[in-house]
């Protein structure tokens, strides 16, 4: 019988190095599907999972909302394309000088990273701070350029003129001229119109660098779901979504595309729960993304952000990236040490036990330790091969170990130890102590190196939610599409100009939105400052905004100074077209929640709840050196108040939890697994 | 009670990074409120947090001819003052805690409530664009400390909460940009109050006593840090010496030298500066804190990366300088070039004595000057005064292991460049060119790095000012390699080009550009061919 076809349905897909998750509602309920990634064109994957999820919910419209890692891959892997930098004649080496600061103090034998392309090319043309015009461009000098980008192999070009923010005309004038070349053009005084020209020129580049392989990318998914009518949008790094249009313009927005989903979703998972202090851990089969975060409040972006030592100025969320997860190689170095990654086993040919790859990776190791279960794995949708993992780990040769098994926790050990400081980083090293927040752990991976991790920080409480495996996908499917819109004006508060930049800004904000039928709410703010300082602080805009100014500079800085002159360096509209309320209710994925609806419903006798419902088999977990006798619960049947003892391993369809001995989990009102050091409780 | 028990490493470690957050943020709010391009964008400042001993406990990852120098400061002030709650200390004198006049510290007590003690201090330096003298921007071939600018020994800038204006006014009128030095004066001020307010916060989270013992065994950590590098070194007295060009007024080379004495079994070193020429009549004298921070800094370079920087490094090193020589100027020498140029030249004497002591460790010299150009004079659009300054800079040494970074600071210094952007809002000046100096590293298996060259145009009358030096000595190879080429700098005035010296003053007219090439890093081991 062919399904009701429905209006509107909207998926979210983050496609991670090894998984590509989809989140889709249907019928009241949230659905996971999880399928192999396909990192040689990961539009593969998600045209597949597409197709899969209509075949059960056909729809009239499609509205895909997308994760991507096409953004931070070219760039971590140096994959992007050439890029031709174009700027103000005497300036080539901008990129190169960067601020002609080294990165550490105390090391005799360093370099900066290397800028993202050294084919720098600059045009004789001035404009002054005010904006008024020094010298142009002569049409011979821009004919000349085209021919020498031409003649370069160049395959896009990002164009950043000194003061091209106070006046675009030069910069207007070489893309015209550089037009017939027909590659992607990535121009400065539309992408970040704003003062400072190495960290704007590296943004820039950076945009051009990523611009062919994403307009690429998102032309194959465009032609994939042509045949369906589908609207496409990007998360950014931000935690915002944007229309693919604009991110094919403007991919240097995407770079922690995947990462800032997880936020979303981890931020919503512990608003609901009523936890403020959390560290995400996401955990991939690539890379492990952390961040420290207060659910109070909306989550904080920096746009004096770096990627690889590489200044983008772009709104982005706080995230720290370590490079290790599930699929991390193990290996043996040099000096005769066991390490796990950075070198990742990836989905193709992945973890030994997957049955394509021949090297062992983390994944192998908690197979062998029994912390994976061969048979359900993904809810038992792909079967784990442990003589291939066996086989795997011999190979590595680890002499110094008493066994395989030992060698595995090893592996494990090494893994943990690289995420563990990523963790420091974004707490420890910034002052905070761990051991007063909740871990909230996910990603297809987390759960299963949570409570080890929590263990060498301190932290007395691990959350994990229902479908650990699709949080990313469900922050996407949950976050507000999003855009900033910002002009450098440099503008005493009472000048009309104010108004009149604000009213443009808008209308841009309202053009680039045209297509969206939801309200846009617009929101204006500015950077202000004292005249003559260098940093600004950023106020929502009304008409006591010069007061509110001088009160935060009082609380953020020890002083204000009311009879400074204030200067207005920056104008900027926030678009936001928020999610319904009521698809963000819907709340927990997959079949937990209902099962939780279901006891609560029944009368919730929380202290008759009987685990052992969920209770799939007796089983066997090495840990510190030894066999011990465990059990396997499916997670989709316990049921809030549920409470089970270590070690113990609990599976689901996304992702499985790893209880060792000494840790208890239950399971909370809403569906997450709570995980605490036994005797915790009591302190 | 649980406030005797022994805090754990994971505690000691939360607790140095929670310090080191505290000086961090302190650095960051003096950046963002500092009126000074100097302060805002290139971070001539530094920022750090002291025991109630006035030991150095924490510091910012700032500038490295600062921070070995901060508790100088503190010292200084601790000596002649009796700092109660509310007062902030402040001084610029480098013959009591200070270094050179343009860098102006400021010193707050931290007490706790109902305590008559201060728990702990917290400080700022930042590098003021003007301090008076002679010349704008007080970094001028002067003859003797008067001339270079207004003077100030430790003094009580707040007394109880509350400002002396009396001492403020008499510092404003003693400078050319009186507004812009109030607003930083104020923003070191609020830096102080952050720093602290978060010092209270620390202690109310982790408590005086945990606080206290996290803090001695941070400092004892890092003295056995430094310990444990000694008796990795071979037993020995290493010797060197290295040269500046001139002082400005005699044109002749000023003799470094310097014998490192290692004990590896005692885990300890002595350096002295024995036999360095007598301080000069130019304006390049470094006081003993410039150089007991080359060497803090040289210590520190041999440390594992991440160490934890407190007054326990220092324990274990002796530095011996002669007074009244090049490295321990008495007054009333000129010091301003001290803390910019005999610094980086203490660093590279430091170096060449440790070249063959450490194989495989040393690179090649680095550009060897921080080449400051200061420029004053009426900006034509307000008609106001302005000063402006800035230090370029130049190659790398090779290393053993690789060819030398290009454009990037080295040693005693790590100041970013004033972006166009900034530069040409700020000061009437239009930026012709900067850029990379290619070729010019010196030659050999690994070369050296590439000096810079920066070329603006003043659209305004000015008094220009420039100090640099390795114009005459070019930065030193090593292992056989080349060396880097030396600096210079030359002004063009109606299309004629004349060369400047390394440290002079001129008066030009608008319309007049200045280029300064900077000098690029020697090279390490000799070219295959």
């Amino acid at each position: 019988m062919l399904a009701p076809v429905i209006s509107r349905l909207i998926i979210a897909i983050d496609t991670g190095g090894t998984f590509t998750d989809c989140v889709y509602r249907s019928r009241g309920r949230v659905e996971v599907l999880k399928l192999p990634s396909t990192p040689d064109d990961p539009s593969r994957a998600i045209l597949e999972a597409i197709s899969q999820i209509f075949a059960s919910n056909p729809a009239e419209q499609v509205e895909v909302r997308h994760g991507t890692t096409v953004a931070t891959n070219a760039l971590l892997e140096r994959k992007g394309a050439r890029v031709a930098f174009v700027t103000t004649a005497g300036f080539e080496d901008t990129l190169a000088i960067a601020r002609q600061s080294r990165p550490n103090l105390y090391d005799w034998n360093q370099h900066r990273p290397a800028p993202i392309t050294d084919l720098c090319f600059g045009i004789s043309e001035r404009v002054t701070a005010d904006g008024s015009v020094l010298l142009a461009p002569t049409e011979s000098d821009l004919d000349h350029l085209r021919r020498k980008i031409r003649d370069s192999k160049a395959k896009s070009i990002a164009v950043s003129l000194l003061f091209a923010f106070a006046n675009p005309a030069h910069e207007q004038a070489v893309a015209k001229a550089l037009s017939p070349l027909g590659l992607p053009i990535s121009l400065s005084h539309q992408i970040l119109p704003e003062f400072r020209e190495y960290e704007r020129g590296s943004t820039i580049a950076l945009n051009a660098y990523l611009a062919p392989r994403m307009q690429t990318y998102i032309r194959s998914l465009e032609i994939g779901l042509a045949k369906r009518k589908a609207t496409i949008s990007i998360m950014q790094s931000s935690g915002g979504i944007l229309s693919a249009a604009s991110v094919a313009q403007e991919p240097v927005r995407t770079i922690l595309s995947g990462p800032a989903g997880g936020v979303i979703g981890a931020l919503s998972v512990a608003r609901a729960a009523g936890i403020d202090r959390i560290l995400t851990f996401d955990m991939g089969g690539t890379s492990t993304d952390v961040a420290m975060l207060d659910a109070a409040r909306e989550p904080a972006t920096t746009s004096e952000g770096q990627i690889e030592g590489l200044p983008v100025s772009i709104p982005m969320l706080d995230i720290h990236t370590a490079g290790a997860g599930g699929g991390s190689l193990a290996w043996i170095d040099a000096a005769g040490a066991l390490q796990a990654g950075p070198q990742s086993a990836g989905a193709d040919p992945g973890p030994a036990c997957y049955g394509r790859g021949e090297h062992a990776a983390v994944t192998d190791a908690n197979l062998i330790l029994g912390r994976l279960h061969p048979d359900h794995f993904l809810g038992g949708a792909m079967r784990l091969d442990p003589s291939r993992a066996r086989n795997a780990l011999s190979a590595i040769g680890g002499n110094g170990f008493a066994s395989l098994e030992h060698l595995a926790e090893g592996i494990v050990r090494v893994a943990n130890a690289r995420m563990e400081s990523a963790l420091r980083r974004v707490s420890v090293e910034r002052g905070f102590d761990p051991r007063v927040f909740t871990l909230l752990a996910f990603g297809g991976a987390g759960p299963l190196h949570a409570c080890a991790l929590a263990h060498a920080l301190g932290i007395r409480r691990v959350l994990i939610p229902s479908a650990p495996g699709a949080l990313s996908a469900l922050g996407i499917l949950d976050a507000d599409l999003r855009r900033e819109f910002s002009r450098t004006v440099m503008l005493a508060p009472g000048s009309s100009t104010v108004a009149e930049v604000f009213r443009a800004l808008e209308s841009e904000a309202r053009s680039v939105f045209a297509s969206e039928s939801a309200r846009v709410i617009l929101k204006r703010s500015a950077d202000l400052r004292y005249h003559g300082q260098g940093y600004e602080l950023r106020i929502d805009w009304s008409a006591n905004a010069v007061a509110r100014f001088h009160e935060l500079h009082a609380q953020s800085y020890g002083y204000s100074d009311p009879a400074r002159p204030i200067e207005i360096v920056t104008l900027r509209v926030q678009a936001i077209v928020r999610r319904s309320k009521q698809a963000k209710k819907q709340g927990a994925p997959s079949g937990t929640l209902w099962v939780a609806q279901l006891h609560r419903a029944m009368g919730g006798k929380r202290n008759k709840i009987d685990s052992d419902i969920a209770l799939l088999s007796s089983h066997r977990i090495f840990e510190n050196g030894r066999w011990r006798k465990a059990r396997l619960y499916n997670r989709a049947r316990l049921v809030a108040g549920s409470c089970i003892i270590g070690p113990t391993v609990i599976t689901e369809l996304s992702a499985t939890t790893y209880l060792p001995s000494g840790w208890s989990a239950s399971v909370d009102p809403f569906s997450n697994l709570i995980l605490t050091p036994q005797g915790a409780a009591r302190r | 009670m649980t406030t005797r028990r022994q805090l754990d490493p994971a505690e000691i470690a939360v607790i140095g990074h929670a310090l080191h957050s505290v000086a961090v943020e302190m650095g960051a709010a003096l950046r963002r409120t500092a009126f000074s391009p100097n302060i805002k964008e290139r971070r001539d400042y530094s920022s750090a947090v002291f025991s109630s001993a006035g030991d150095l406990i924490a510091m910012g990852d700032d500038m490295p001819v600062h921070l070995g120098s901060m508790p100088m400061s503190v010292a200084a002030v601790l000596a002649d003052l009796r700092l109660e709650s509310g007062d902030v200390a402040l001084l610029n004198d480098p013959y009591r805690g200070g270094t050179h006049l343009p860098d102006i510290t400021m010193v707050a007590p931290v007490f706790l409530r109902g305590r008559k003690e201060a728990a702990f201090y917290v400080a700022n330096r930042a590098h003021h664009a003007d301090v008076g003298g002679m010349y704008p921007g007080s970094m001028g071939p002067c003859r003797e400390i008067a001339q270079e600018g207004i003077r100030i020994p430790p003094v009580k800038l707040m007394r109880s909460g509350k400002m002396d204006m009396q001492l403020l006014a008499t510092i404003l009128a003693n400078v050319r940009t009186p507004r812009e030095r109030e607003g930083d004066l104020t923003a070191q001020l609020g830096a102080c109050r952050i720093g602290a307010t978060r010092m209270l916060e620390l202690v109310e989270r982790f408590s005086l006593a945990r606080l206290t013992a996290g803090i001695n065994a941070l400092i004892s950590g890092s003295e056995s840090l430094v310990q444990n590098v000694l008796a990795s070194l071979p037993a020995g007295e290493w010797s060197a010496g290295d040269v500046l060009d001139d002082d400005g007024v005699i044109p002749s080379p000023i003799n470094i030298r310097v014998k490192i004495s290692i004990d590896p079994k005692r885990r300890r070193a002595v350096v002295d500066f024995a036999g360095s020429d007598p301080q000069v009549p130019g304006s390049i004298n470094a006081v003993y804190a410039i150089t007991w921070s080359a060497v803090f800094y040289v210590f520190r370079c041999l440390l594992p990366p991440d160490a934890i920087a407190t007054a326990g490094l220092m324990r274990p090193i002796k530095v011996l300088a002669p007074e009244g020589s090049i490295v321990n100027a008495r007054p009333p020498a000129a010091v301003a070039g001290g803390n910019v140029e005999t610094s980086q030249r203490i660093v590279d004497t430091l170096m060449r004595a440790l070249a063959p002591a450490l194989p495989g460790r040393i690179p090649a010299a680095s550009s060897g000057t921080m080449n400051n150009l200061t420029i004053g004079g009426i900006d034509p659009r307000s008609r106001l005064p302005y000063t402006y300054y800035e230090t370029i800079a130049g190659g790398h040494g090779a290393s053993p292991q690789s060819d030398g970074a290009s454009g990037h600071h080295a040693h005693m210094t790590n100041s970013l460049n004033t972006p166009v952007e900034a530069l040409e809002y700020a000061y009437p000046f239009r930026m012709i060119r900067y850029a990379i100096r290619h070729d010019s590293g010196g030659a050999g298996k690994h070369r050296g790095g590439n000096g810079l060259i920066r070329e603006v145009e003043l659209l305004g009358d000015a008094q220009v000012t420039l100090l640099a030096d390795r114009r005459s000595t070019a930065p030193w190879g090593l292992a056989g390699g080349g060396a880097g080429k030396t600096g210079n700098t030359s002004i063009t005035v109606n299309g004629d080009e004349q060369e400047l010296p390394g440290k002079c003053t001129r008066e030009l007219k608008a319309g007049t550009s200045i280029r300064i090439e900077s000098p690029s890093g020697g090279a390490w081991g000799k070219d295959k061919v």
